[in-house]
């Protein structure tokens, strides 16, 4: 359908638009008018993506004398795809009703991983050795290598694109990964440099978060971006973590013994070229010294990551004198870890500000702050000299010196935590030494200084004031909208007490009570007796899980709940965790019903759909609060009351309602779906009290359960829960 | 995990939650009369009497919905119809069948309204055969073989009903399909199921199993008593069979009443085919012989087989001795109507019977009652499209449900001649 908001003609291929999608796009189009950032959201299942693509690309049609560029980030390669198939029959439909002036280039980017067509590459296991596979093939001293002798393997794809030059480009439309596959596969191109060489070009570029706010790699990837563009985060409720993962580094004891382990390699060759070709190294050294730029020179199959500090905070010096010289360096950096192995000794938690940190580097290994700030482009130059492929064998020595340039920049919203043992198994020693980033507004600023319009959309923002200050932003528009249901098809259900009109909850003085595990345990035995299919179940952590299910086999009510479903268990252990995964889809499919048990944070919390009869009812048992004794959560929440004047309290309870959200939205993914959520904890109604949006409701979804007569007993309480 | 954050929130304000509990104080037996709401049926009338709702309006309009969904799919080409159909109801016996969220429970229900539905299958689809299957324990049993007496199918119903152990629909599809191969192409091979369990404990994948089904043009439909399954409407889907699941009990007659009409036909069925058929007699009041059936002597009221002369107790069967389909006329008449059913009739707001110009007819045609409600009312009534006579809510329901054919057209039919000369 084709309709008109304000000035712009929205062009939308589907015959039906929900009004809340109607809504979203007029929120957005004024953000784009005013040329600022926004924070819209809406729950899943509305149209989301399609609201936000039709809106943009038609605005971007309807002003031609000013193209806007999209790029648009998901957190996961399979919602990209999903992204890229909307866009395609969005961009059909447009060019059916426009012609051939509608056409656009849209490309999705991704990891040579998932981008790559060479199958001896392929064959490694992980992303950093098809990476460090790939270099192997394309770095610019094999190829000249292998000008000279032919026997030294090179990629044929690659070479070709080289070989195309200028002419190797994308004729317009819209290309998933597979398509770039198919197309690389048939012209004889890489679709990964195809694709890189492409970003600059395209109206629509999808990619990953970490490709705009890890600065490793936003420095490579996304540096030629034009202002003029449009920033979409989706599914963004956790961009404020995404952002300070991308700065915080951990060091363990194996990176330590890694890290020696490489410095030797590296000294090995270090020796060997001054036994060969000594001009090579200084040839570097003068380069060092001239302060030359160390990327931008360079052809492009050299790059790697680039610096983990913001771009803003890079020192445009030349390195300084003590590290110049590759021994030198070496020295340095022996120095450097043997004092993080001293410090990993420790018997105590310790907790220290990065200054402190740096004034005690220097005073015990002799470092200076400015040397420790240019460890990691002084790294990257020693090994592109030294002529080092297999980059994934370095990975140690690189964290060590991404840990050691974050530590020499940023004085302030960092901390640095070493905890000799995990909290909760104090007998095993596993010291571990964080930097932890506390503060989400620094990677992100980039972000929001050098584009147009950012806009942050998720089906769970609420409360959506919390995320402007998290972030430091003024968006021009926050808006949240509620889902139009035309049928009842949610039945959300607060429940306090059980069978027995005791409270339930798993505050940490009630959950190893045994009336509390028994209530849950006959909740969920009832539950299982009456809902068809497939039930889904989150504990707050893994600990709890197995405890309680523990005490459930003991009490023989696991037993029970096995006699009408069978039961599967998410692991730490990702494979393990496919396979019941797998077989708990199977369960569904044929009618023998499941159970599923998972923990919120999890890997199924945040990626898994349950969609349909994989998902009728879901139960949250308790309120998945974080670990609240973790040190680098403290430290988190006292940075968050210092700066942002957040209290603890409101972000904990925020932060535990997004995740519980994250969880039951799980199992509606359209409108078309129908299911059932119940909160299990005393806590909960509280706080959806707490929430200003929540309305009630008191009917019970049509078509879908008949509730067990006793239950009319238990202390139910339908909400509607605006999140889910 | 949330004990340092747990208690910080929870610290400030540890009242307790129960202050507000709606419907917490009232005893069981007051709930079940403010959950059935039995006062909001009555109604007041104009002497201020307390009488029960008149839904009878209402039960016209639902009884319409459903003539205009078959109608729609049945008039807009002439559909080839299944008329001899093969049917196998498989009653799940199972440990669910023995809730009792339908009063008494769940068994009473299915057992009273499948004897209902028998009788009214064999009523609208006298050609036909139907045979029983419980699930019980996770197998499959046959309770009677496919036949065509009403009676002997609710005996044995009535005596087996108890329930225990789980469900497997697999088995039963299995053995079904097995005796469904046999029957001749001719037979439209149908099996509706009432499920009450919520899975099905199988031994081996169901999925190869509907594909059996599908393969074997059996027509697979399920009314579940509890709540959709994926798989069940899998199993639908793939065979064409329809899936519904059952809200109460009236919902549940309903939805079961549905199957008596005859399906149309599959594509693949649908070529024209003679079947060969015998018309018996009747034997003389008072003759006595061997009945091929039961195996036994009896007197009078028997048929004979045209073919090979033997005895048969009744009618529609299969002769045991030449295997030839006995049938009688008026059960091949019965069949008839459903490949020409009645339009449906027009619905005529009460507002036209004060118009002067239709002041002919104030009566029903078929009945002959006023049209009129007592107060002096015009009430709701309908016009067949063809002949413009005019029919009151009962006579329309008892023409398209029983009758099949309008009294209007058939007395213009009689009077032929005066038709053709008023053209």
């Amino acid at each position: 359908m084709k309709f008109q908001i304000e000035d712009v003609t929205v062009y939308f291929p589907y015959d039906h638009i929900y009004p809340e999608q109607y809504s979203y796009m007029i929120e957005l189009k004024r953000a784009l008018d005013a040329k600022g950032h926004c924070l819209l959201e809406m729950p899943t299942g509305t149209g989301k993506t399609i609201a936000l693509l039709s809106l943009i690309t038609s605005y971007s049609l309807s002003k031609p004398q000013s193209p806007i560029k999209l790029i648009y980030c998901t957190r996961t390669v399979h919602e990209m795809e999903k992204t890229l198939a909307e866009l395609k029959l969005l961009h059909n439909y447009q060019i059916k009703h426009l012609g051939p002036q509608a056409r656009i280039l849209a490309i999705g980017l991704s990891s040579r991983k998932n981008l790559c067509v060479n199958p001896t590459v392929l064959a490694a296991e992980n992303r950093d050795s098809v990476d460090a596979g790939c270099r192997k093939l394309t770095a610019s001293w094999v190829r000249a290598m292998a000008a000279e002798n032919p026997n030294v393997p090179t990629c044929q794809f690659f070479e070709n694109y080289e070989k195309a030059a200028s002419a190797a480009v994308l004729p317009p439309g819209v290309y998933t990964l597979q398509d770039l596959r198919a197309f690389g596969k048939e012209k004889g191109w890489c679709p990964y440099f195809l694709a890189r060489h492409m970003v600059q070009f395209a109206n629509v570029v999808v990619y990953s978060y970490q490709y705009l706010l890890d600065p490793k790699v936003a420095g490579i990837i996304s540096k030629e971006m034009q202002k003029e563009s449009v920033v979409i985060f989706d599914e963004a409720h956790n961009i404020d973590n995404v952002c300070i993962e991308a700065l915080s580094v951990s060091v363990r004891r194996q990176t330590l013994e890694g890290a020696t382990r490489n410095l030797n390699r590296i000294s090995h060759e270090i020796d060997r070229f001054k036994a060969t070709d000594a001009s090579r190294l200084r040839a570097e050294y003068n380069r060092l010294v001239e302060g030359l730029a160390l990327r931008g020179n360079l052809p492009i199959t050299d790059n790697w990551l680039s610096n983990p500090a913001l771009p803003d905070d890079i020192l445009k010096e030349a390195v300084p004198g003590n590290i110049r010289r590759a021994e030198h360096f070496l020295h340095v950096l022996r120095r450097l870890v043997q004092y993080l192995r001293g410090r990993l000794e420790t018997e105590n938690v310790e907790k220290e500000s990065p200054v402190g940190f740096v004034a005690s580097i220097s005073s015990h290994a002799g470092i200076d702050q400015k040397a420790l700030k240019f460890c990691y482009d002084r790294l990257h130059s020693l090994m592109l000299t030294l002529e080092i492929t297999d980059t994934d064998e370095f990975l140690h020595i690189q964290t060590i010196c991404d840990f050691a340039t974050l530590v020499g920049t940023y004085g302030r919203g960092f901390s640095i935590i070493i905890e000799p043992f995990d909290e909760r198994m104090p007998h095993i020693p596993d010291p571990v030494l964080q930097l932890s980033c506390h503060d989400a507004s620094l990677a992100i600023k980039p972000v929001f200084d050098r584009f147009q319009s950012v806009v942050i959309t998720s089906g769970t923002l609420s409360p959506i004031d919390l995320y402007p200050r998290l972030l430091n932003f003024h968006p021009v528009v926050s808006r949240s909208f509620t889902m139009s249901l035309t049928r009842d098809c949610i039945c959300p259900m607060v429940l306090t007490r059980g069978s027995d009109q005791l409270p339930v909850s798993t505050k940490f003085d009630m959950r190893s009570d045994p009336g509390v595990v028994r209530n849950y345990g006959k909740l969920l035995l009832e539950m299982v007796s009456v809902v068809p299919d497939g039930i889904v179940c989150f504990f707050v952590s893994y600990s709890y899980m197995d405890g309680i299910i523990n005490t459930w086999n003991d009490t023989g009510i696991l037993k029970e709940i096995m006699q009408h479903k069978l039961v599967f268990i998410e692991t730490q252990d990702v494979v393990e965790t496919t396979l019941a995964l797998d077989n708990y889809r199977r369960a569904c499919d044929c009618g023998r019903g499941a159970v599923f048990f998972s923990v919120a944070r999890g890997k199924v919390a945040e990626g898994i759909d349950f969609d349909r009869h994989y998902g009728r009812l879901v139960i949250m048992f308790g309120v998945p609060f974080q670990y609240t004794l973790s040190k680098i959560l403290m430290a988190r929440l006292e940075y968050l009351r210092d700066t942002f004047q957040i209290k603890e309290g409101d972000f904990l309870t925020f932060d535990a309602l997004r995740q519980a959200a994250q969880c039951v939205g799980r199992v509606i993914r359209s409108k078309a779906d129908y299911g059932m959520m119940i909160f299990a904890d005393k806590r909960w109604k509280r706080i959806i009290k707490g929430l200003s949006s929540q309305k009630e409701i008191s009917k019970k979804s049509p078509f879908l359960l008949k509730a067990p007569k006793s239950h009319s007993r238990f202390n139910i309480n339908s909400t509607v829960f605006n999140s889910s | 995990m949330n004990n340092g954050g747990g208690k910080r929130i929870n610290g400030g304000t540890e009242e307790d939650d129960d202050e507000d509990d709606v419907n917490g104080d009232l005893d069981a037996w007051e709930r079940t009369y403010t959950d059935e709401r039995s006062w909001e049926s009555l109604q007041e009338d104009e002497s201020g009497l307390l009488r029960p709702i008149d839904n009878k309006a209402l039960y016209h309009s639902q009884y319409r919905r459903r003539l205009r969904s078959l109608s729609s799919i049945a008039t807009a080409a002439r559909i080839q119809k299944g008329l001899i159909r093969y049917l196998y109801v498989v009653i799940d016996l199972s440990r669910a069948a023995s809730e009792m969220d339908f009063r008494p429970s769940r068994i009473a229900v299915i057992a009273k309204h499948v004897e209902a539905f028998i009788r009214e299958f064999f009523d609208q689809n006298p050609l036909s055969q139907v045979g029983l299957v419980t699930i019980k324990d996770g197998v499959a049993y046959c309770l009677t073989d496919l036949g065509g007496s009403p009676e002997s199918h609710i005996k044995a119903l009535m005596n087996k009903l108890e329930c225990s152990g789980d469900s497997s629909l697999q088995n039963a599809l299995d053995l079904i399909d097995g005796y469904l191969n046999q029957i001749p192409s001719y037979g439209h091979r149908e099996v509706l199921i009432l499920y009450s369990a919520l899975s099905t404990c199988d031994p081996g994948d169901i999925m190869e199993t509907i594909q059996k089904c599908k393969k074997s043009k059996i027509r697979c439909s399920v009314i579940g008593l509890a709540a959709e399954m994926f798989i069940c409407k899998h199993l639908c889907q793939e065979t064409g069979g329809i899936y519904t699941v059952a809200l109460d009990e009236s919902h549940f007659k309903e939805l079961i009443l549905e199957h008596a009409p005859p399906p149309p036909a599959i594509a693949e069925f649908a070529i024209a085919n003679l079947i060969k058929m015998g018309f018996p007699q009747r034997a003389a009041e008072g003759s006595m012989s061997i009945c091929s059936c039961h195996k036994e002597a009896k007197v009078g009221a028997g048929y004979t087989c045209p073919r090979c002369k033997a005895r048969v107790c009744e009618l529609p069967t299969e002769c045991c001795i030449c295997g030839l389909t006995l049938v009688s006329s008026p059960h091949l008449a019965r069949s008839y109507h459903h490949l020409f059913p009645i339009a449906p009739f027009d619905e005529v707001p009460p507002s036209h019977l004060n118009d002067p110009n239709n002041k002919l007819q104030r009566n029903c045609f078929g009945c002959q009652q006023s049209l009129l409600n007592p107060g002096n009312k015009p009430g709701l009534f309908v016009v067949c499209p063809n002949c413009k006579r005019r029919f009151c809510l009962d006579c329309d329901i008892y023409i398209h449900e029983s009758l099949h054919n309008c009294p209007g057209c058939e007395s213009f039919r009689h009077s032929k001649p005066v038709i053709s000369n008023e053209e």
